[in-house]
C-alpha cells in the first residue's frame, strides 16, 4: 500500500507534519492537503501510522521527581503550602502547639542516658525516676539520673554538660512560664476562664501524650543504636583479629628471611 | 488571578523574593521532564533541572523579554542537556537503578492497575525509550518539545535556532525512525 503513488505538488513531508500535529499555518495548504488525502492512500496510511507513534509517545511519562527542585535555588524559602495552612491556624492553636514544642523540648533537654553496671536507662527530667519501659537488660536504676531540680540547684555538678543543660532548662522553664502568664492574661480578653482551663488542660494532656511517646520513641532508637553499636564492634573485633594475623604471618615471613640471611651469613664467615 | 510569568519576572528582578520562587514551582516539573525525556537519566535531570533554575535567577537581570520566559527557560534547560550528552559522549537511555523494580515501583503508585497492564505499559515505555535513545539529538529535541511540552513549529525553530521547515523535517524523520523502530520490536516481540 505505501509504495503506491503520490503525487503531491509540494513538500509532502512538512505537509504530513502540518496535518499530523495540526499546527497553524497556511489554512489553504491544509484544505489543499485534505483534498490530496482523499485521494492518496500512501498518504492516508503515513499519517495514520504516524498518530499511532504519537499515542505511543503519549504513554511515556518521566518518573516522578522525588524533590522540590526549589530546595536548591537561590532563594530557599519557597512558599509551601503547609506554611501556608499553618498561618492559617488559629493563634491560641499556635500558642497551644508552641507550649507543646517547648515541654517536648525541655523534656528532651533533661534527657539522661546512663549505661552501667545496671544496664541502660534513660529518662528525661520531667519524669519520676526510672520508669520500666525506658530501660534495657537491667534492674531498676533507683540511684542514677539526677532529679531536674538536683541538676539545676546541685553544686557538685561533675561533667560540665550538666550545667548546659540546667542552664537550658531554667531558660525552657522561664520561657514556659512567660508564655503560660501571657496565655492567661490574654485569656480574658477573649472568654472566659473555664475555656481557658479547658484549654490548658488539653495542652498539658497532648503534653504528657507527646512525653510519652518521645520517651518511647526514644527508647526504641536508643536500643537500635546500641544494637549498631554491638554489631559495628563485632565487625571491628573480626576486622583487627584477622588485621593481627595478617602482621602476624608477615611477620614470620620476615623472621624467617632474616634467619636464613643470617644462616648465610654464618656459612659465609666459616668457608673464609 | 494569576500573575503570568513575565509579570513574576518582573516583580523578581524588582527584588521580591517570593516572585522566582512561584516561577519555579510553576516550571520545574516541565523542565525535569524536558531533561529527562532528553538524556533519559532521573538523577542527572534533576541536576539538570536544577542548574537551569540556577543559571535563570543568575541571569534573571540579563532576561528583557524579547522572548517568552518559558522559552528563555527551556533554551538554558536544552543547552544543559546538550553539554551533558556532550560531556558524557553517550547516547541517553532511560534506566532505572539497578535495585529498582519497576513493576512494583508502578504497582505502589498505582494500585488499581492490574499486573497485566502493568506489564503491558511497562514493554510499551521501554520500546519507546530504546526507539527515542536511537534518534540523533536534534530529532529527539523536536519531538520531545512537540509531543510532550506542546510547542508550535515556530516556538521549536527559535528555540533551537534552525528555520521551521527543519522543524518539521526532523519531526518527520524522527516519527519516522520511532515507526519503524516501534514496528520492529513489537514484530520481536510476538
Amino acid at each position: 500500500m505505501t509504495d503506491s503513488f503520490c503525487g503531491y505538488q509540494g513538500d509532502r513531508d512538512e505537509a504530513l507534519i502540518a496535518y499530523l500535529y495540526d499546527d497553524g499555518g497556511d489554512a489553504r495548504e491544509r484544505v489543499l492537503f485534505e483534498g490530496h488525502l482523499m485521494t492518496c492512500v500512501r498518504c492516508r496510511d503515513e499519517l495514520a501510522a504516524l498518530g499511532d507513534v504519537r499515542t505511543q509517545l503519549a504513554r511515556w511519562a518521566p518518573p516522578e521527581p522525588a524533590f522540590a527542585v526549589g530546595n536548591g535555588n537561590p532563594q530557599s524559602a519557597i512558599r509551601n503550602p503547609q506554611f501556608e495552612r499553618w498561618r492559617q491556624i488559629p493563634a491560641w492553636a499556635q500558642v497551644a502547639a508552641a507550649l507543646l514544642f517547648l515541654g517536648v523540648s525541655a523534656g528532651i533537654a533533661n534527657l539522661d542516658v546512663r549505661y552501667d553496671t545496671n544496664g541502660l536507662s534513660v529518662r528525661t527530667g520531667w519524669m519520676t525516676p526510672a520508669s520500666g519501659d525506658t530501660r534495657f537488660g537491667g534492674p531498676a536504676p533507683s540511684d542514677v539520673a539526677l532529679a531536674p531540680n538536683d541538676v539545676a540547684q546541685s553544686g557538685t555538678i561533675s561533667a560540665p554538660w550538666r550545667a548546659d543543660l540546667a542552664a537550658l532548662e531554667r531558660q525552657l522553664n522561664s520561657d514556659l512560664r512567660a508564655m503560660k502568664a501571657a496565655t492567661t492574661q490574654a485569656s480574658p480578653v477573649r472568654g472566659s476562664s473555664t475555656t481557658d482551663a479547658e484549654v490548658m488542660r488539653r495542652v498539658r494532656a497532648l503534653l504528657d501524650e507527646s512525653e510519652k511517646r518521645q520517651q518511647r520513641e526514644l527508647a526504641l532508637r536508643v536500643a537500635e543504636v546500641m544494637r549498631d553499636v554491638t554489631a559495628q564492634r563485632r565487625a571491628d573485633l573480626v576486622n583487627i583479629d584477622r588485621t593481627l594475623g595478617v602482621v602476624q604471618n608477615n611477620l614470620g615471613v620476615e623472621v624467617m628471611k632474616d634467619r636464613q640471611r643470617l644462616n648465610l651469613l654464618y656459612r659465609a664467615s666459616q668457608r673464609q | 488571578m494569576p500573575w503570568t510569568d513575565e509579570e513574576l519576572v518582573a516583580k523578581s528582578i524588582g527584588g521580591d523574593p517570593d516572585s522566582f520562587n512561584e516561577l519555579v514551582l510553576r516550571w520545574e516539573r516541565p523542565i525535569y521532564a524536558l531533561a529527562y525525556r532528553t538524556i533519559g537519566r532521573e538523577e542527572d535531570a534533576r541536576d539538570v533541572c536544577q542548574e537551569t533554575f540556577l543559571r535563570a535567577f543568575r541571569a534573571l537581570p540579563g532576561f528583557r523579554g524579547q522572548a517568552k520566559f518559558s522559552s528563555w527557560l527551556y533554551r538554558i534547560a536544552l543547552n544543559l542537556c546538550r553539554d551533558w550528552v556532550r560531556r558524557e559522549r553517550r547516547t541517553p537511555v532511560v534506566q532505572p537503578p539497578e535495585d529498582v523494580d519497576l513493576i512494583e515501583m508502578a504497582a505502589a503508585a498505582e494500585p488499581s492497575e492490574s499486573i497485566e497492564d502493568l506489564v503491558a505499559r511497562k514493554d510499551l515505555t521501554r520500546l519507546v525509550e530504546r526507539a527515542m535513545a536511537l534518534l540523533p539529538e536534534e530529532q529527539r529535541t523536536a519531538i520531545v518539545l512537540k509531543e510532550y511540552h506542546g510547542l508550535t513549529f515556530q516556538e521549536i525553530a527559535d528555540l533551537v535556532g534552525c528555520p521551521l521547515s527543519t522543524v518539521k523535517t526532523r519531526l518527520y524523520q524522527g516519527l519516522t525512525v520511532l515507526r519503524r523502530e516501534l514496528a520492529r520490536s513489537n514484530k520481536a516481540k510476538l
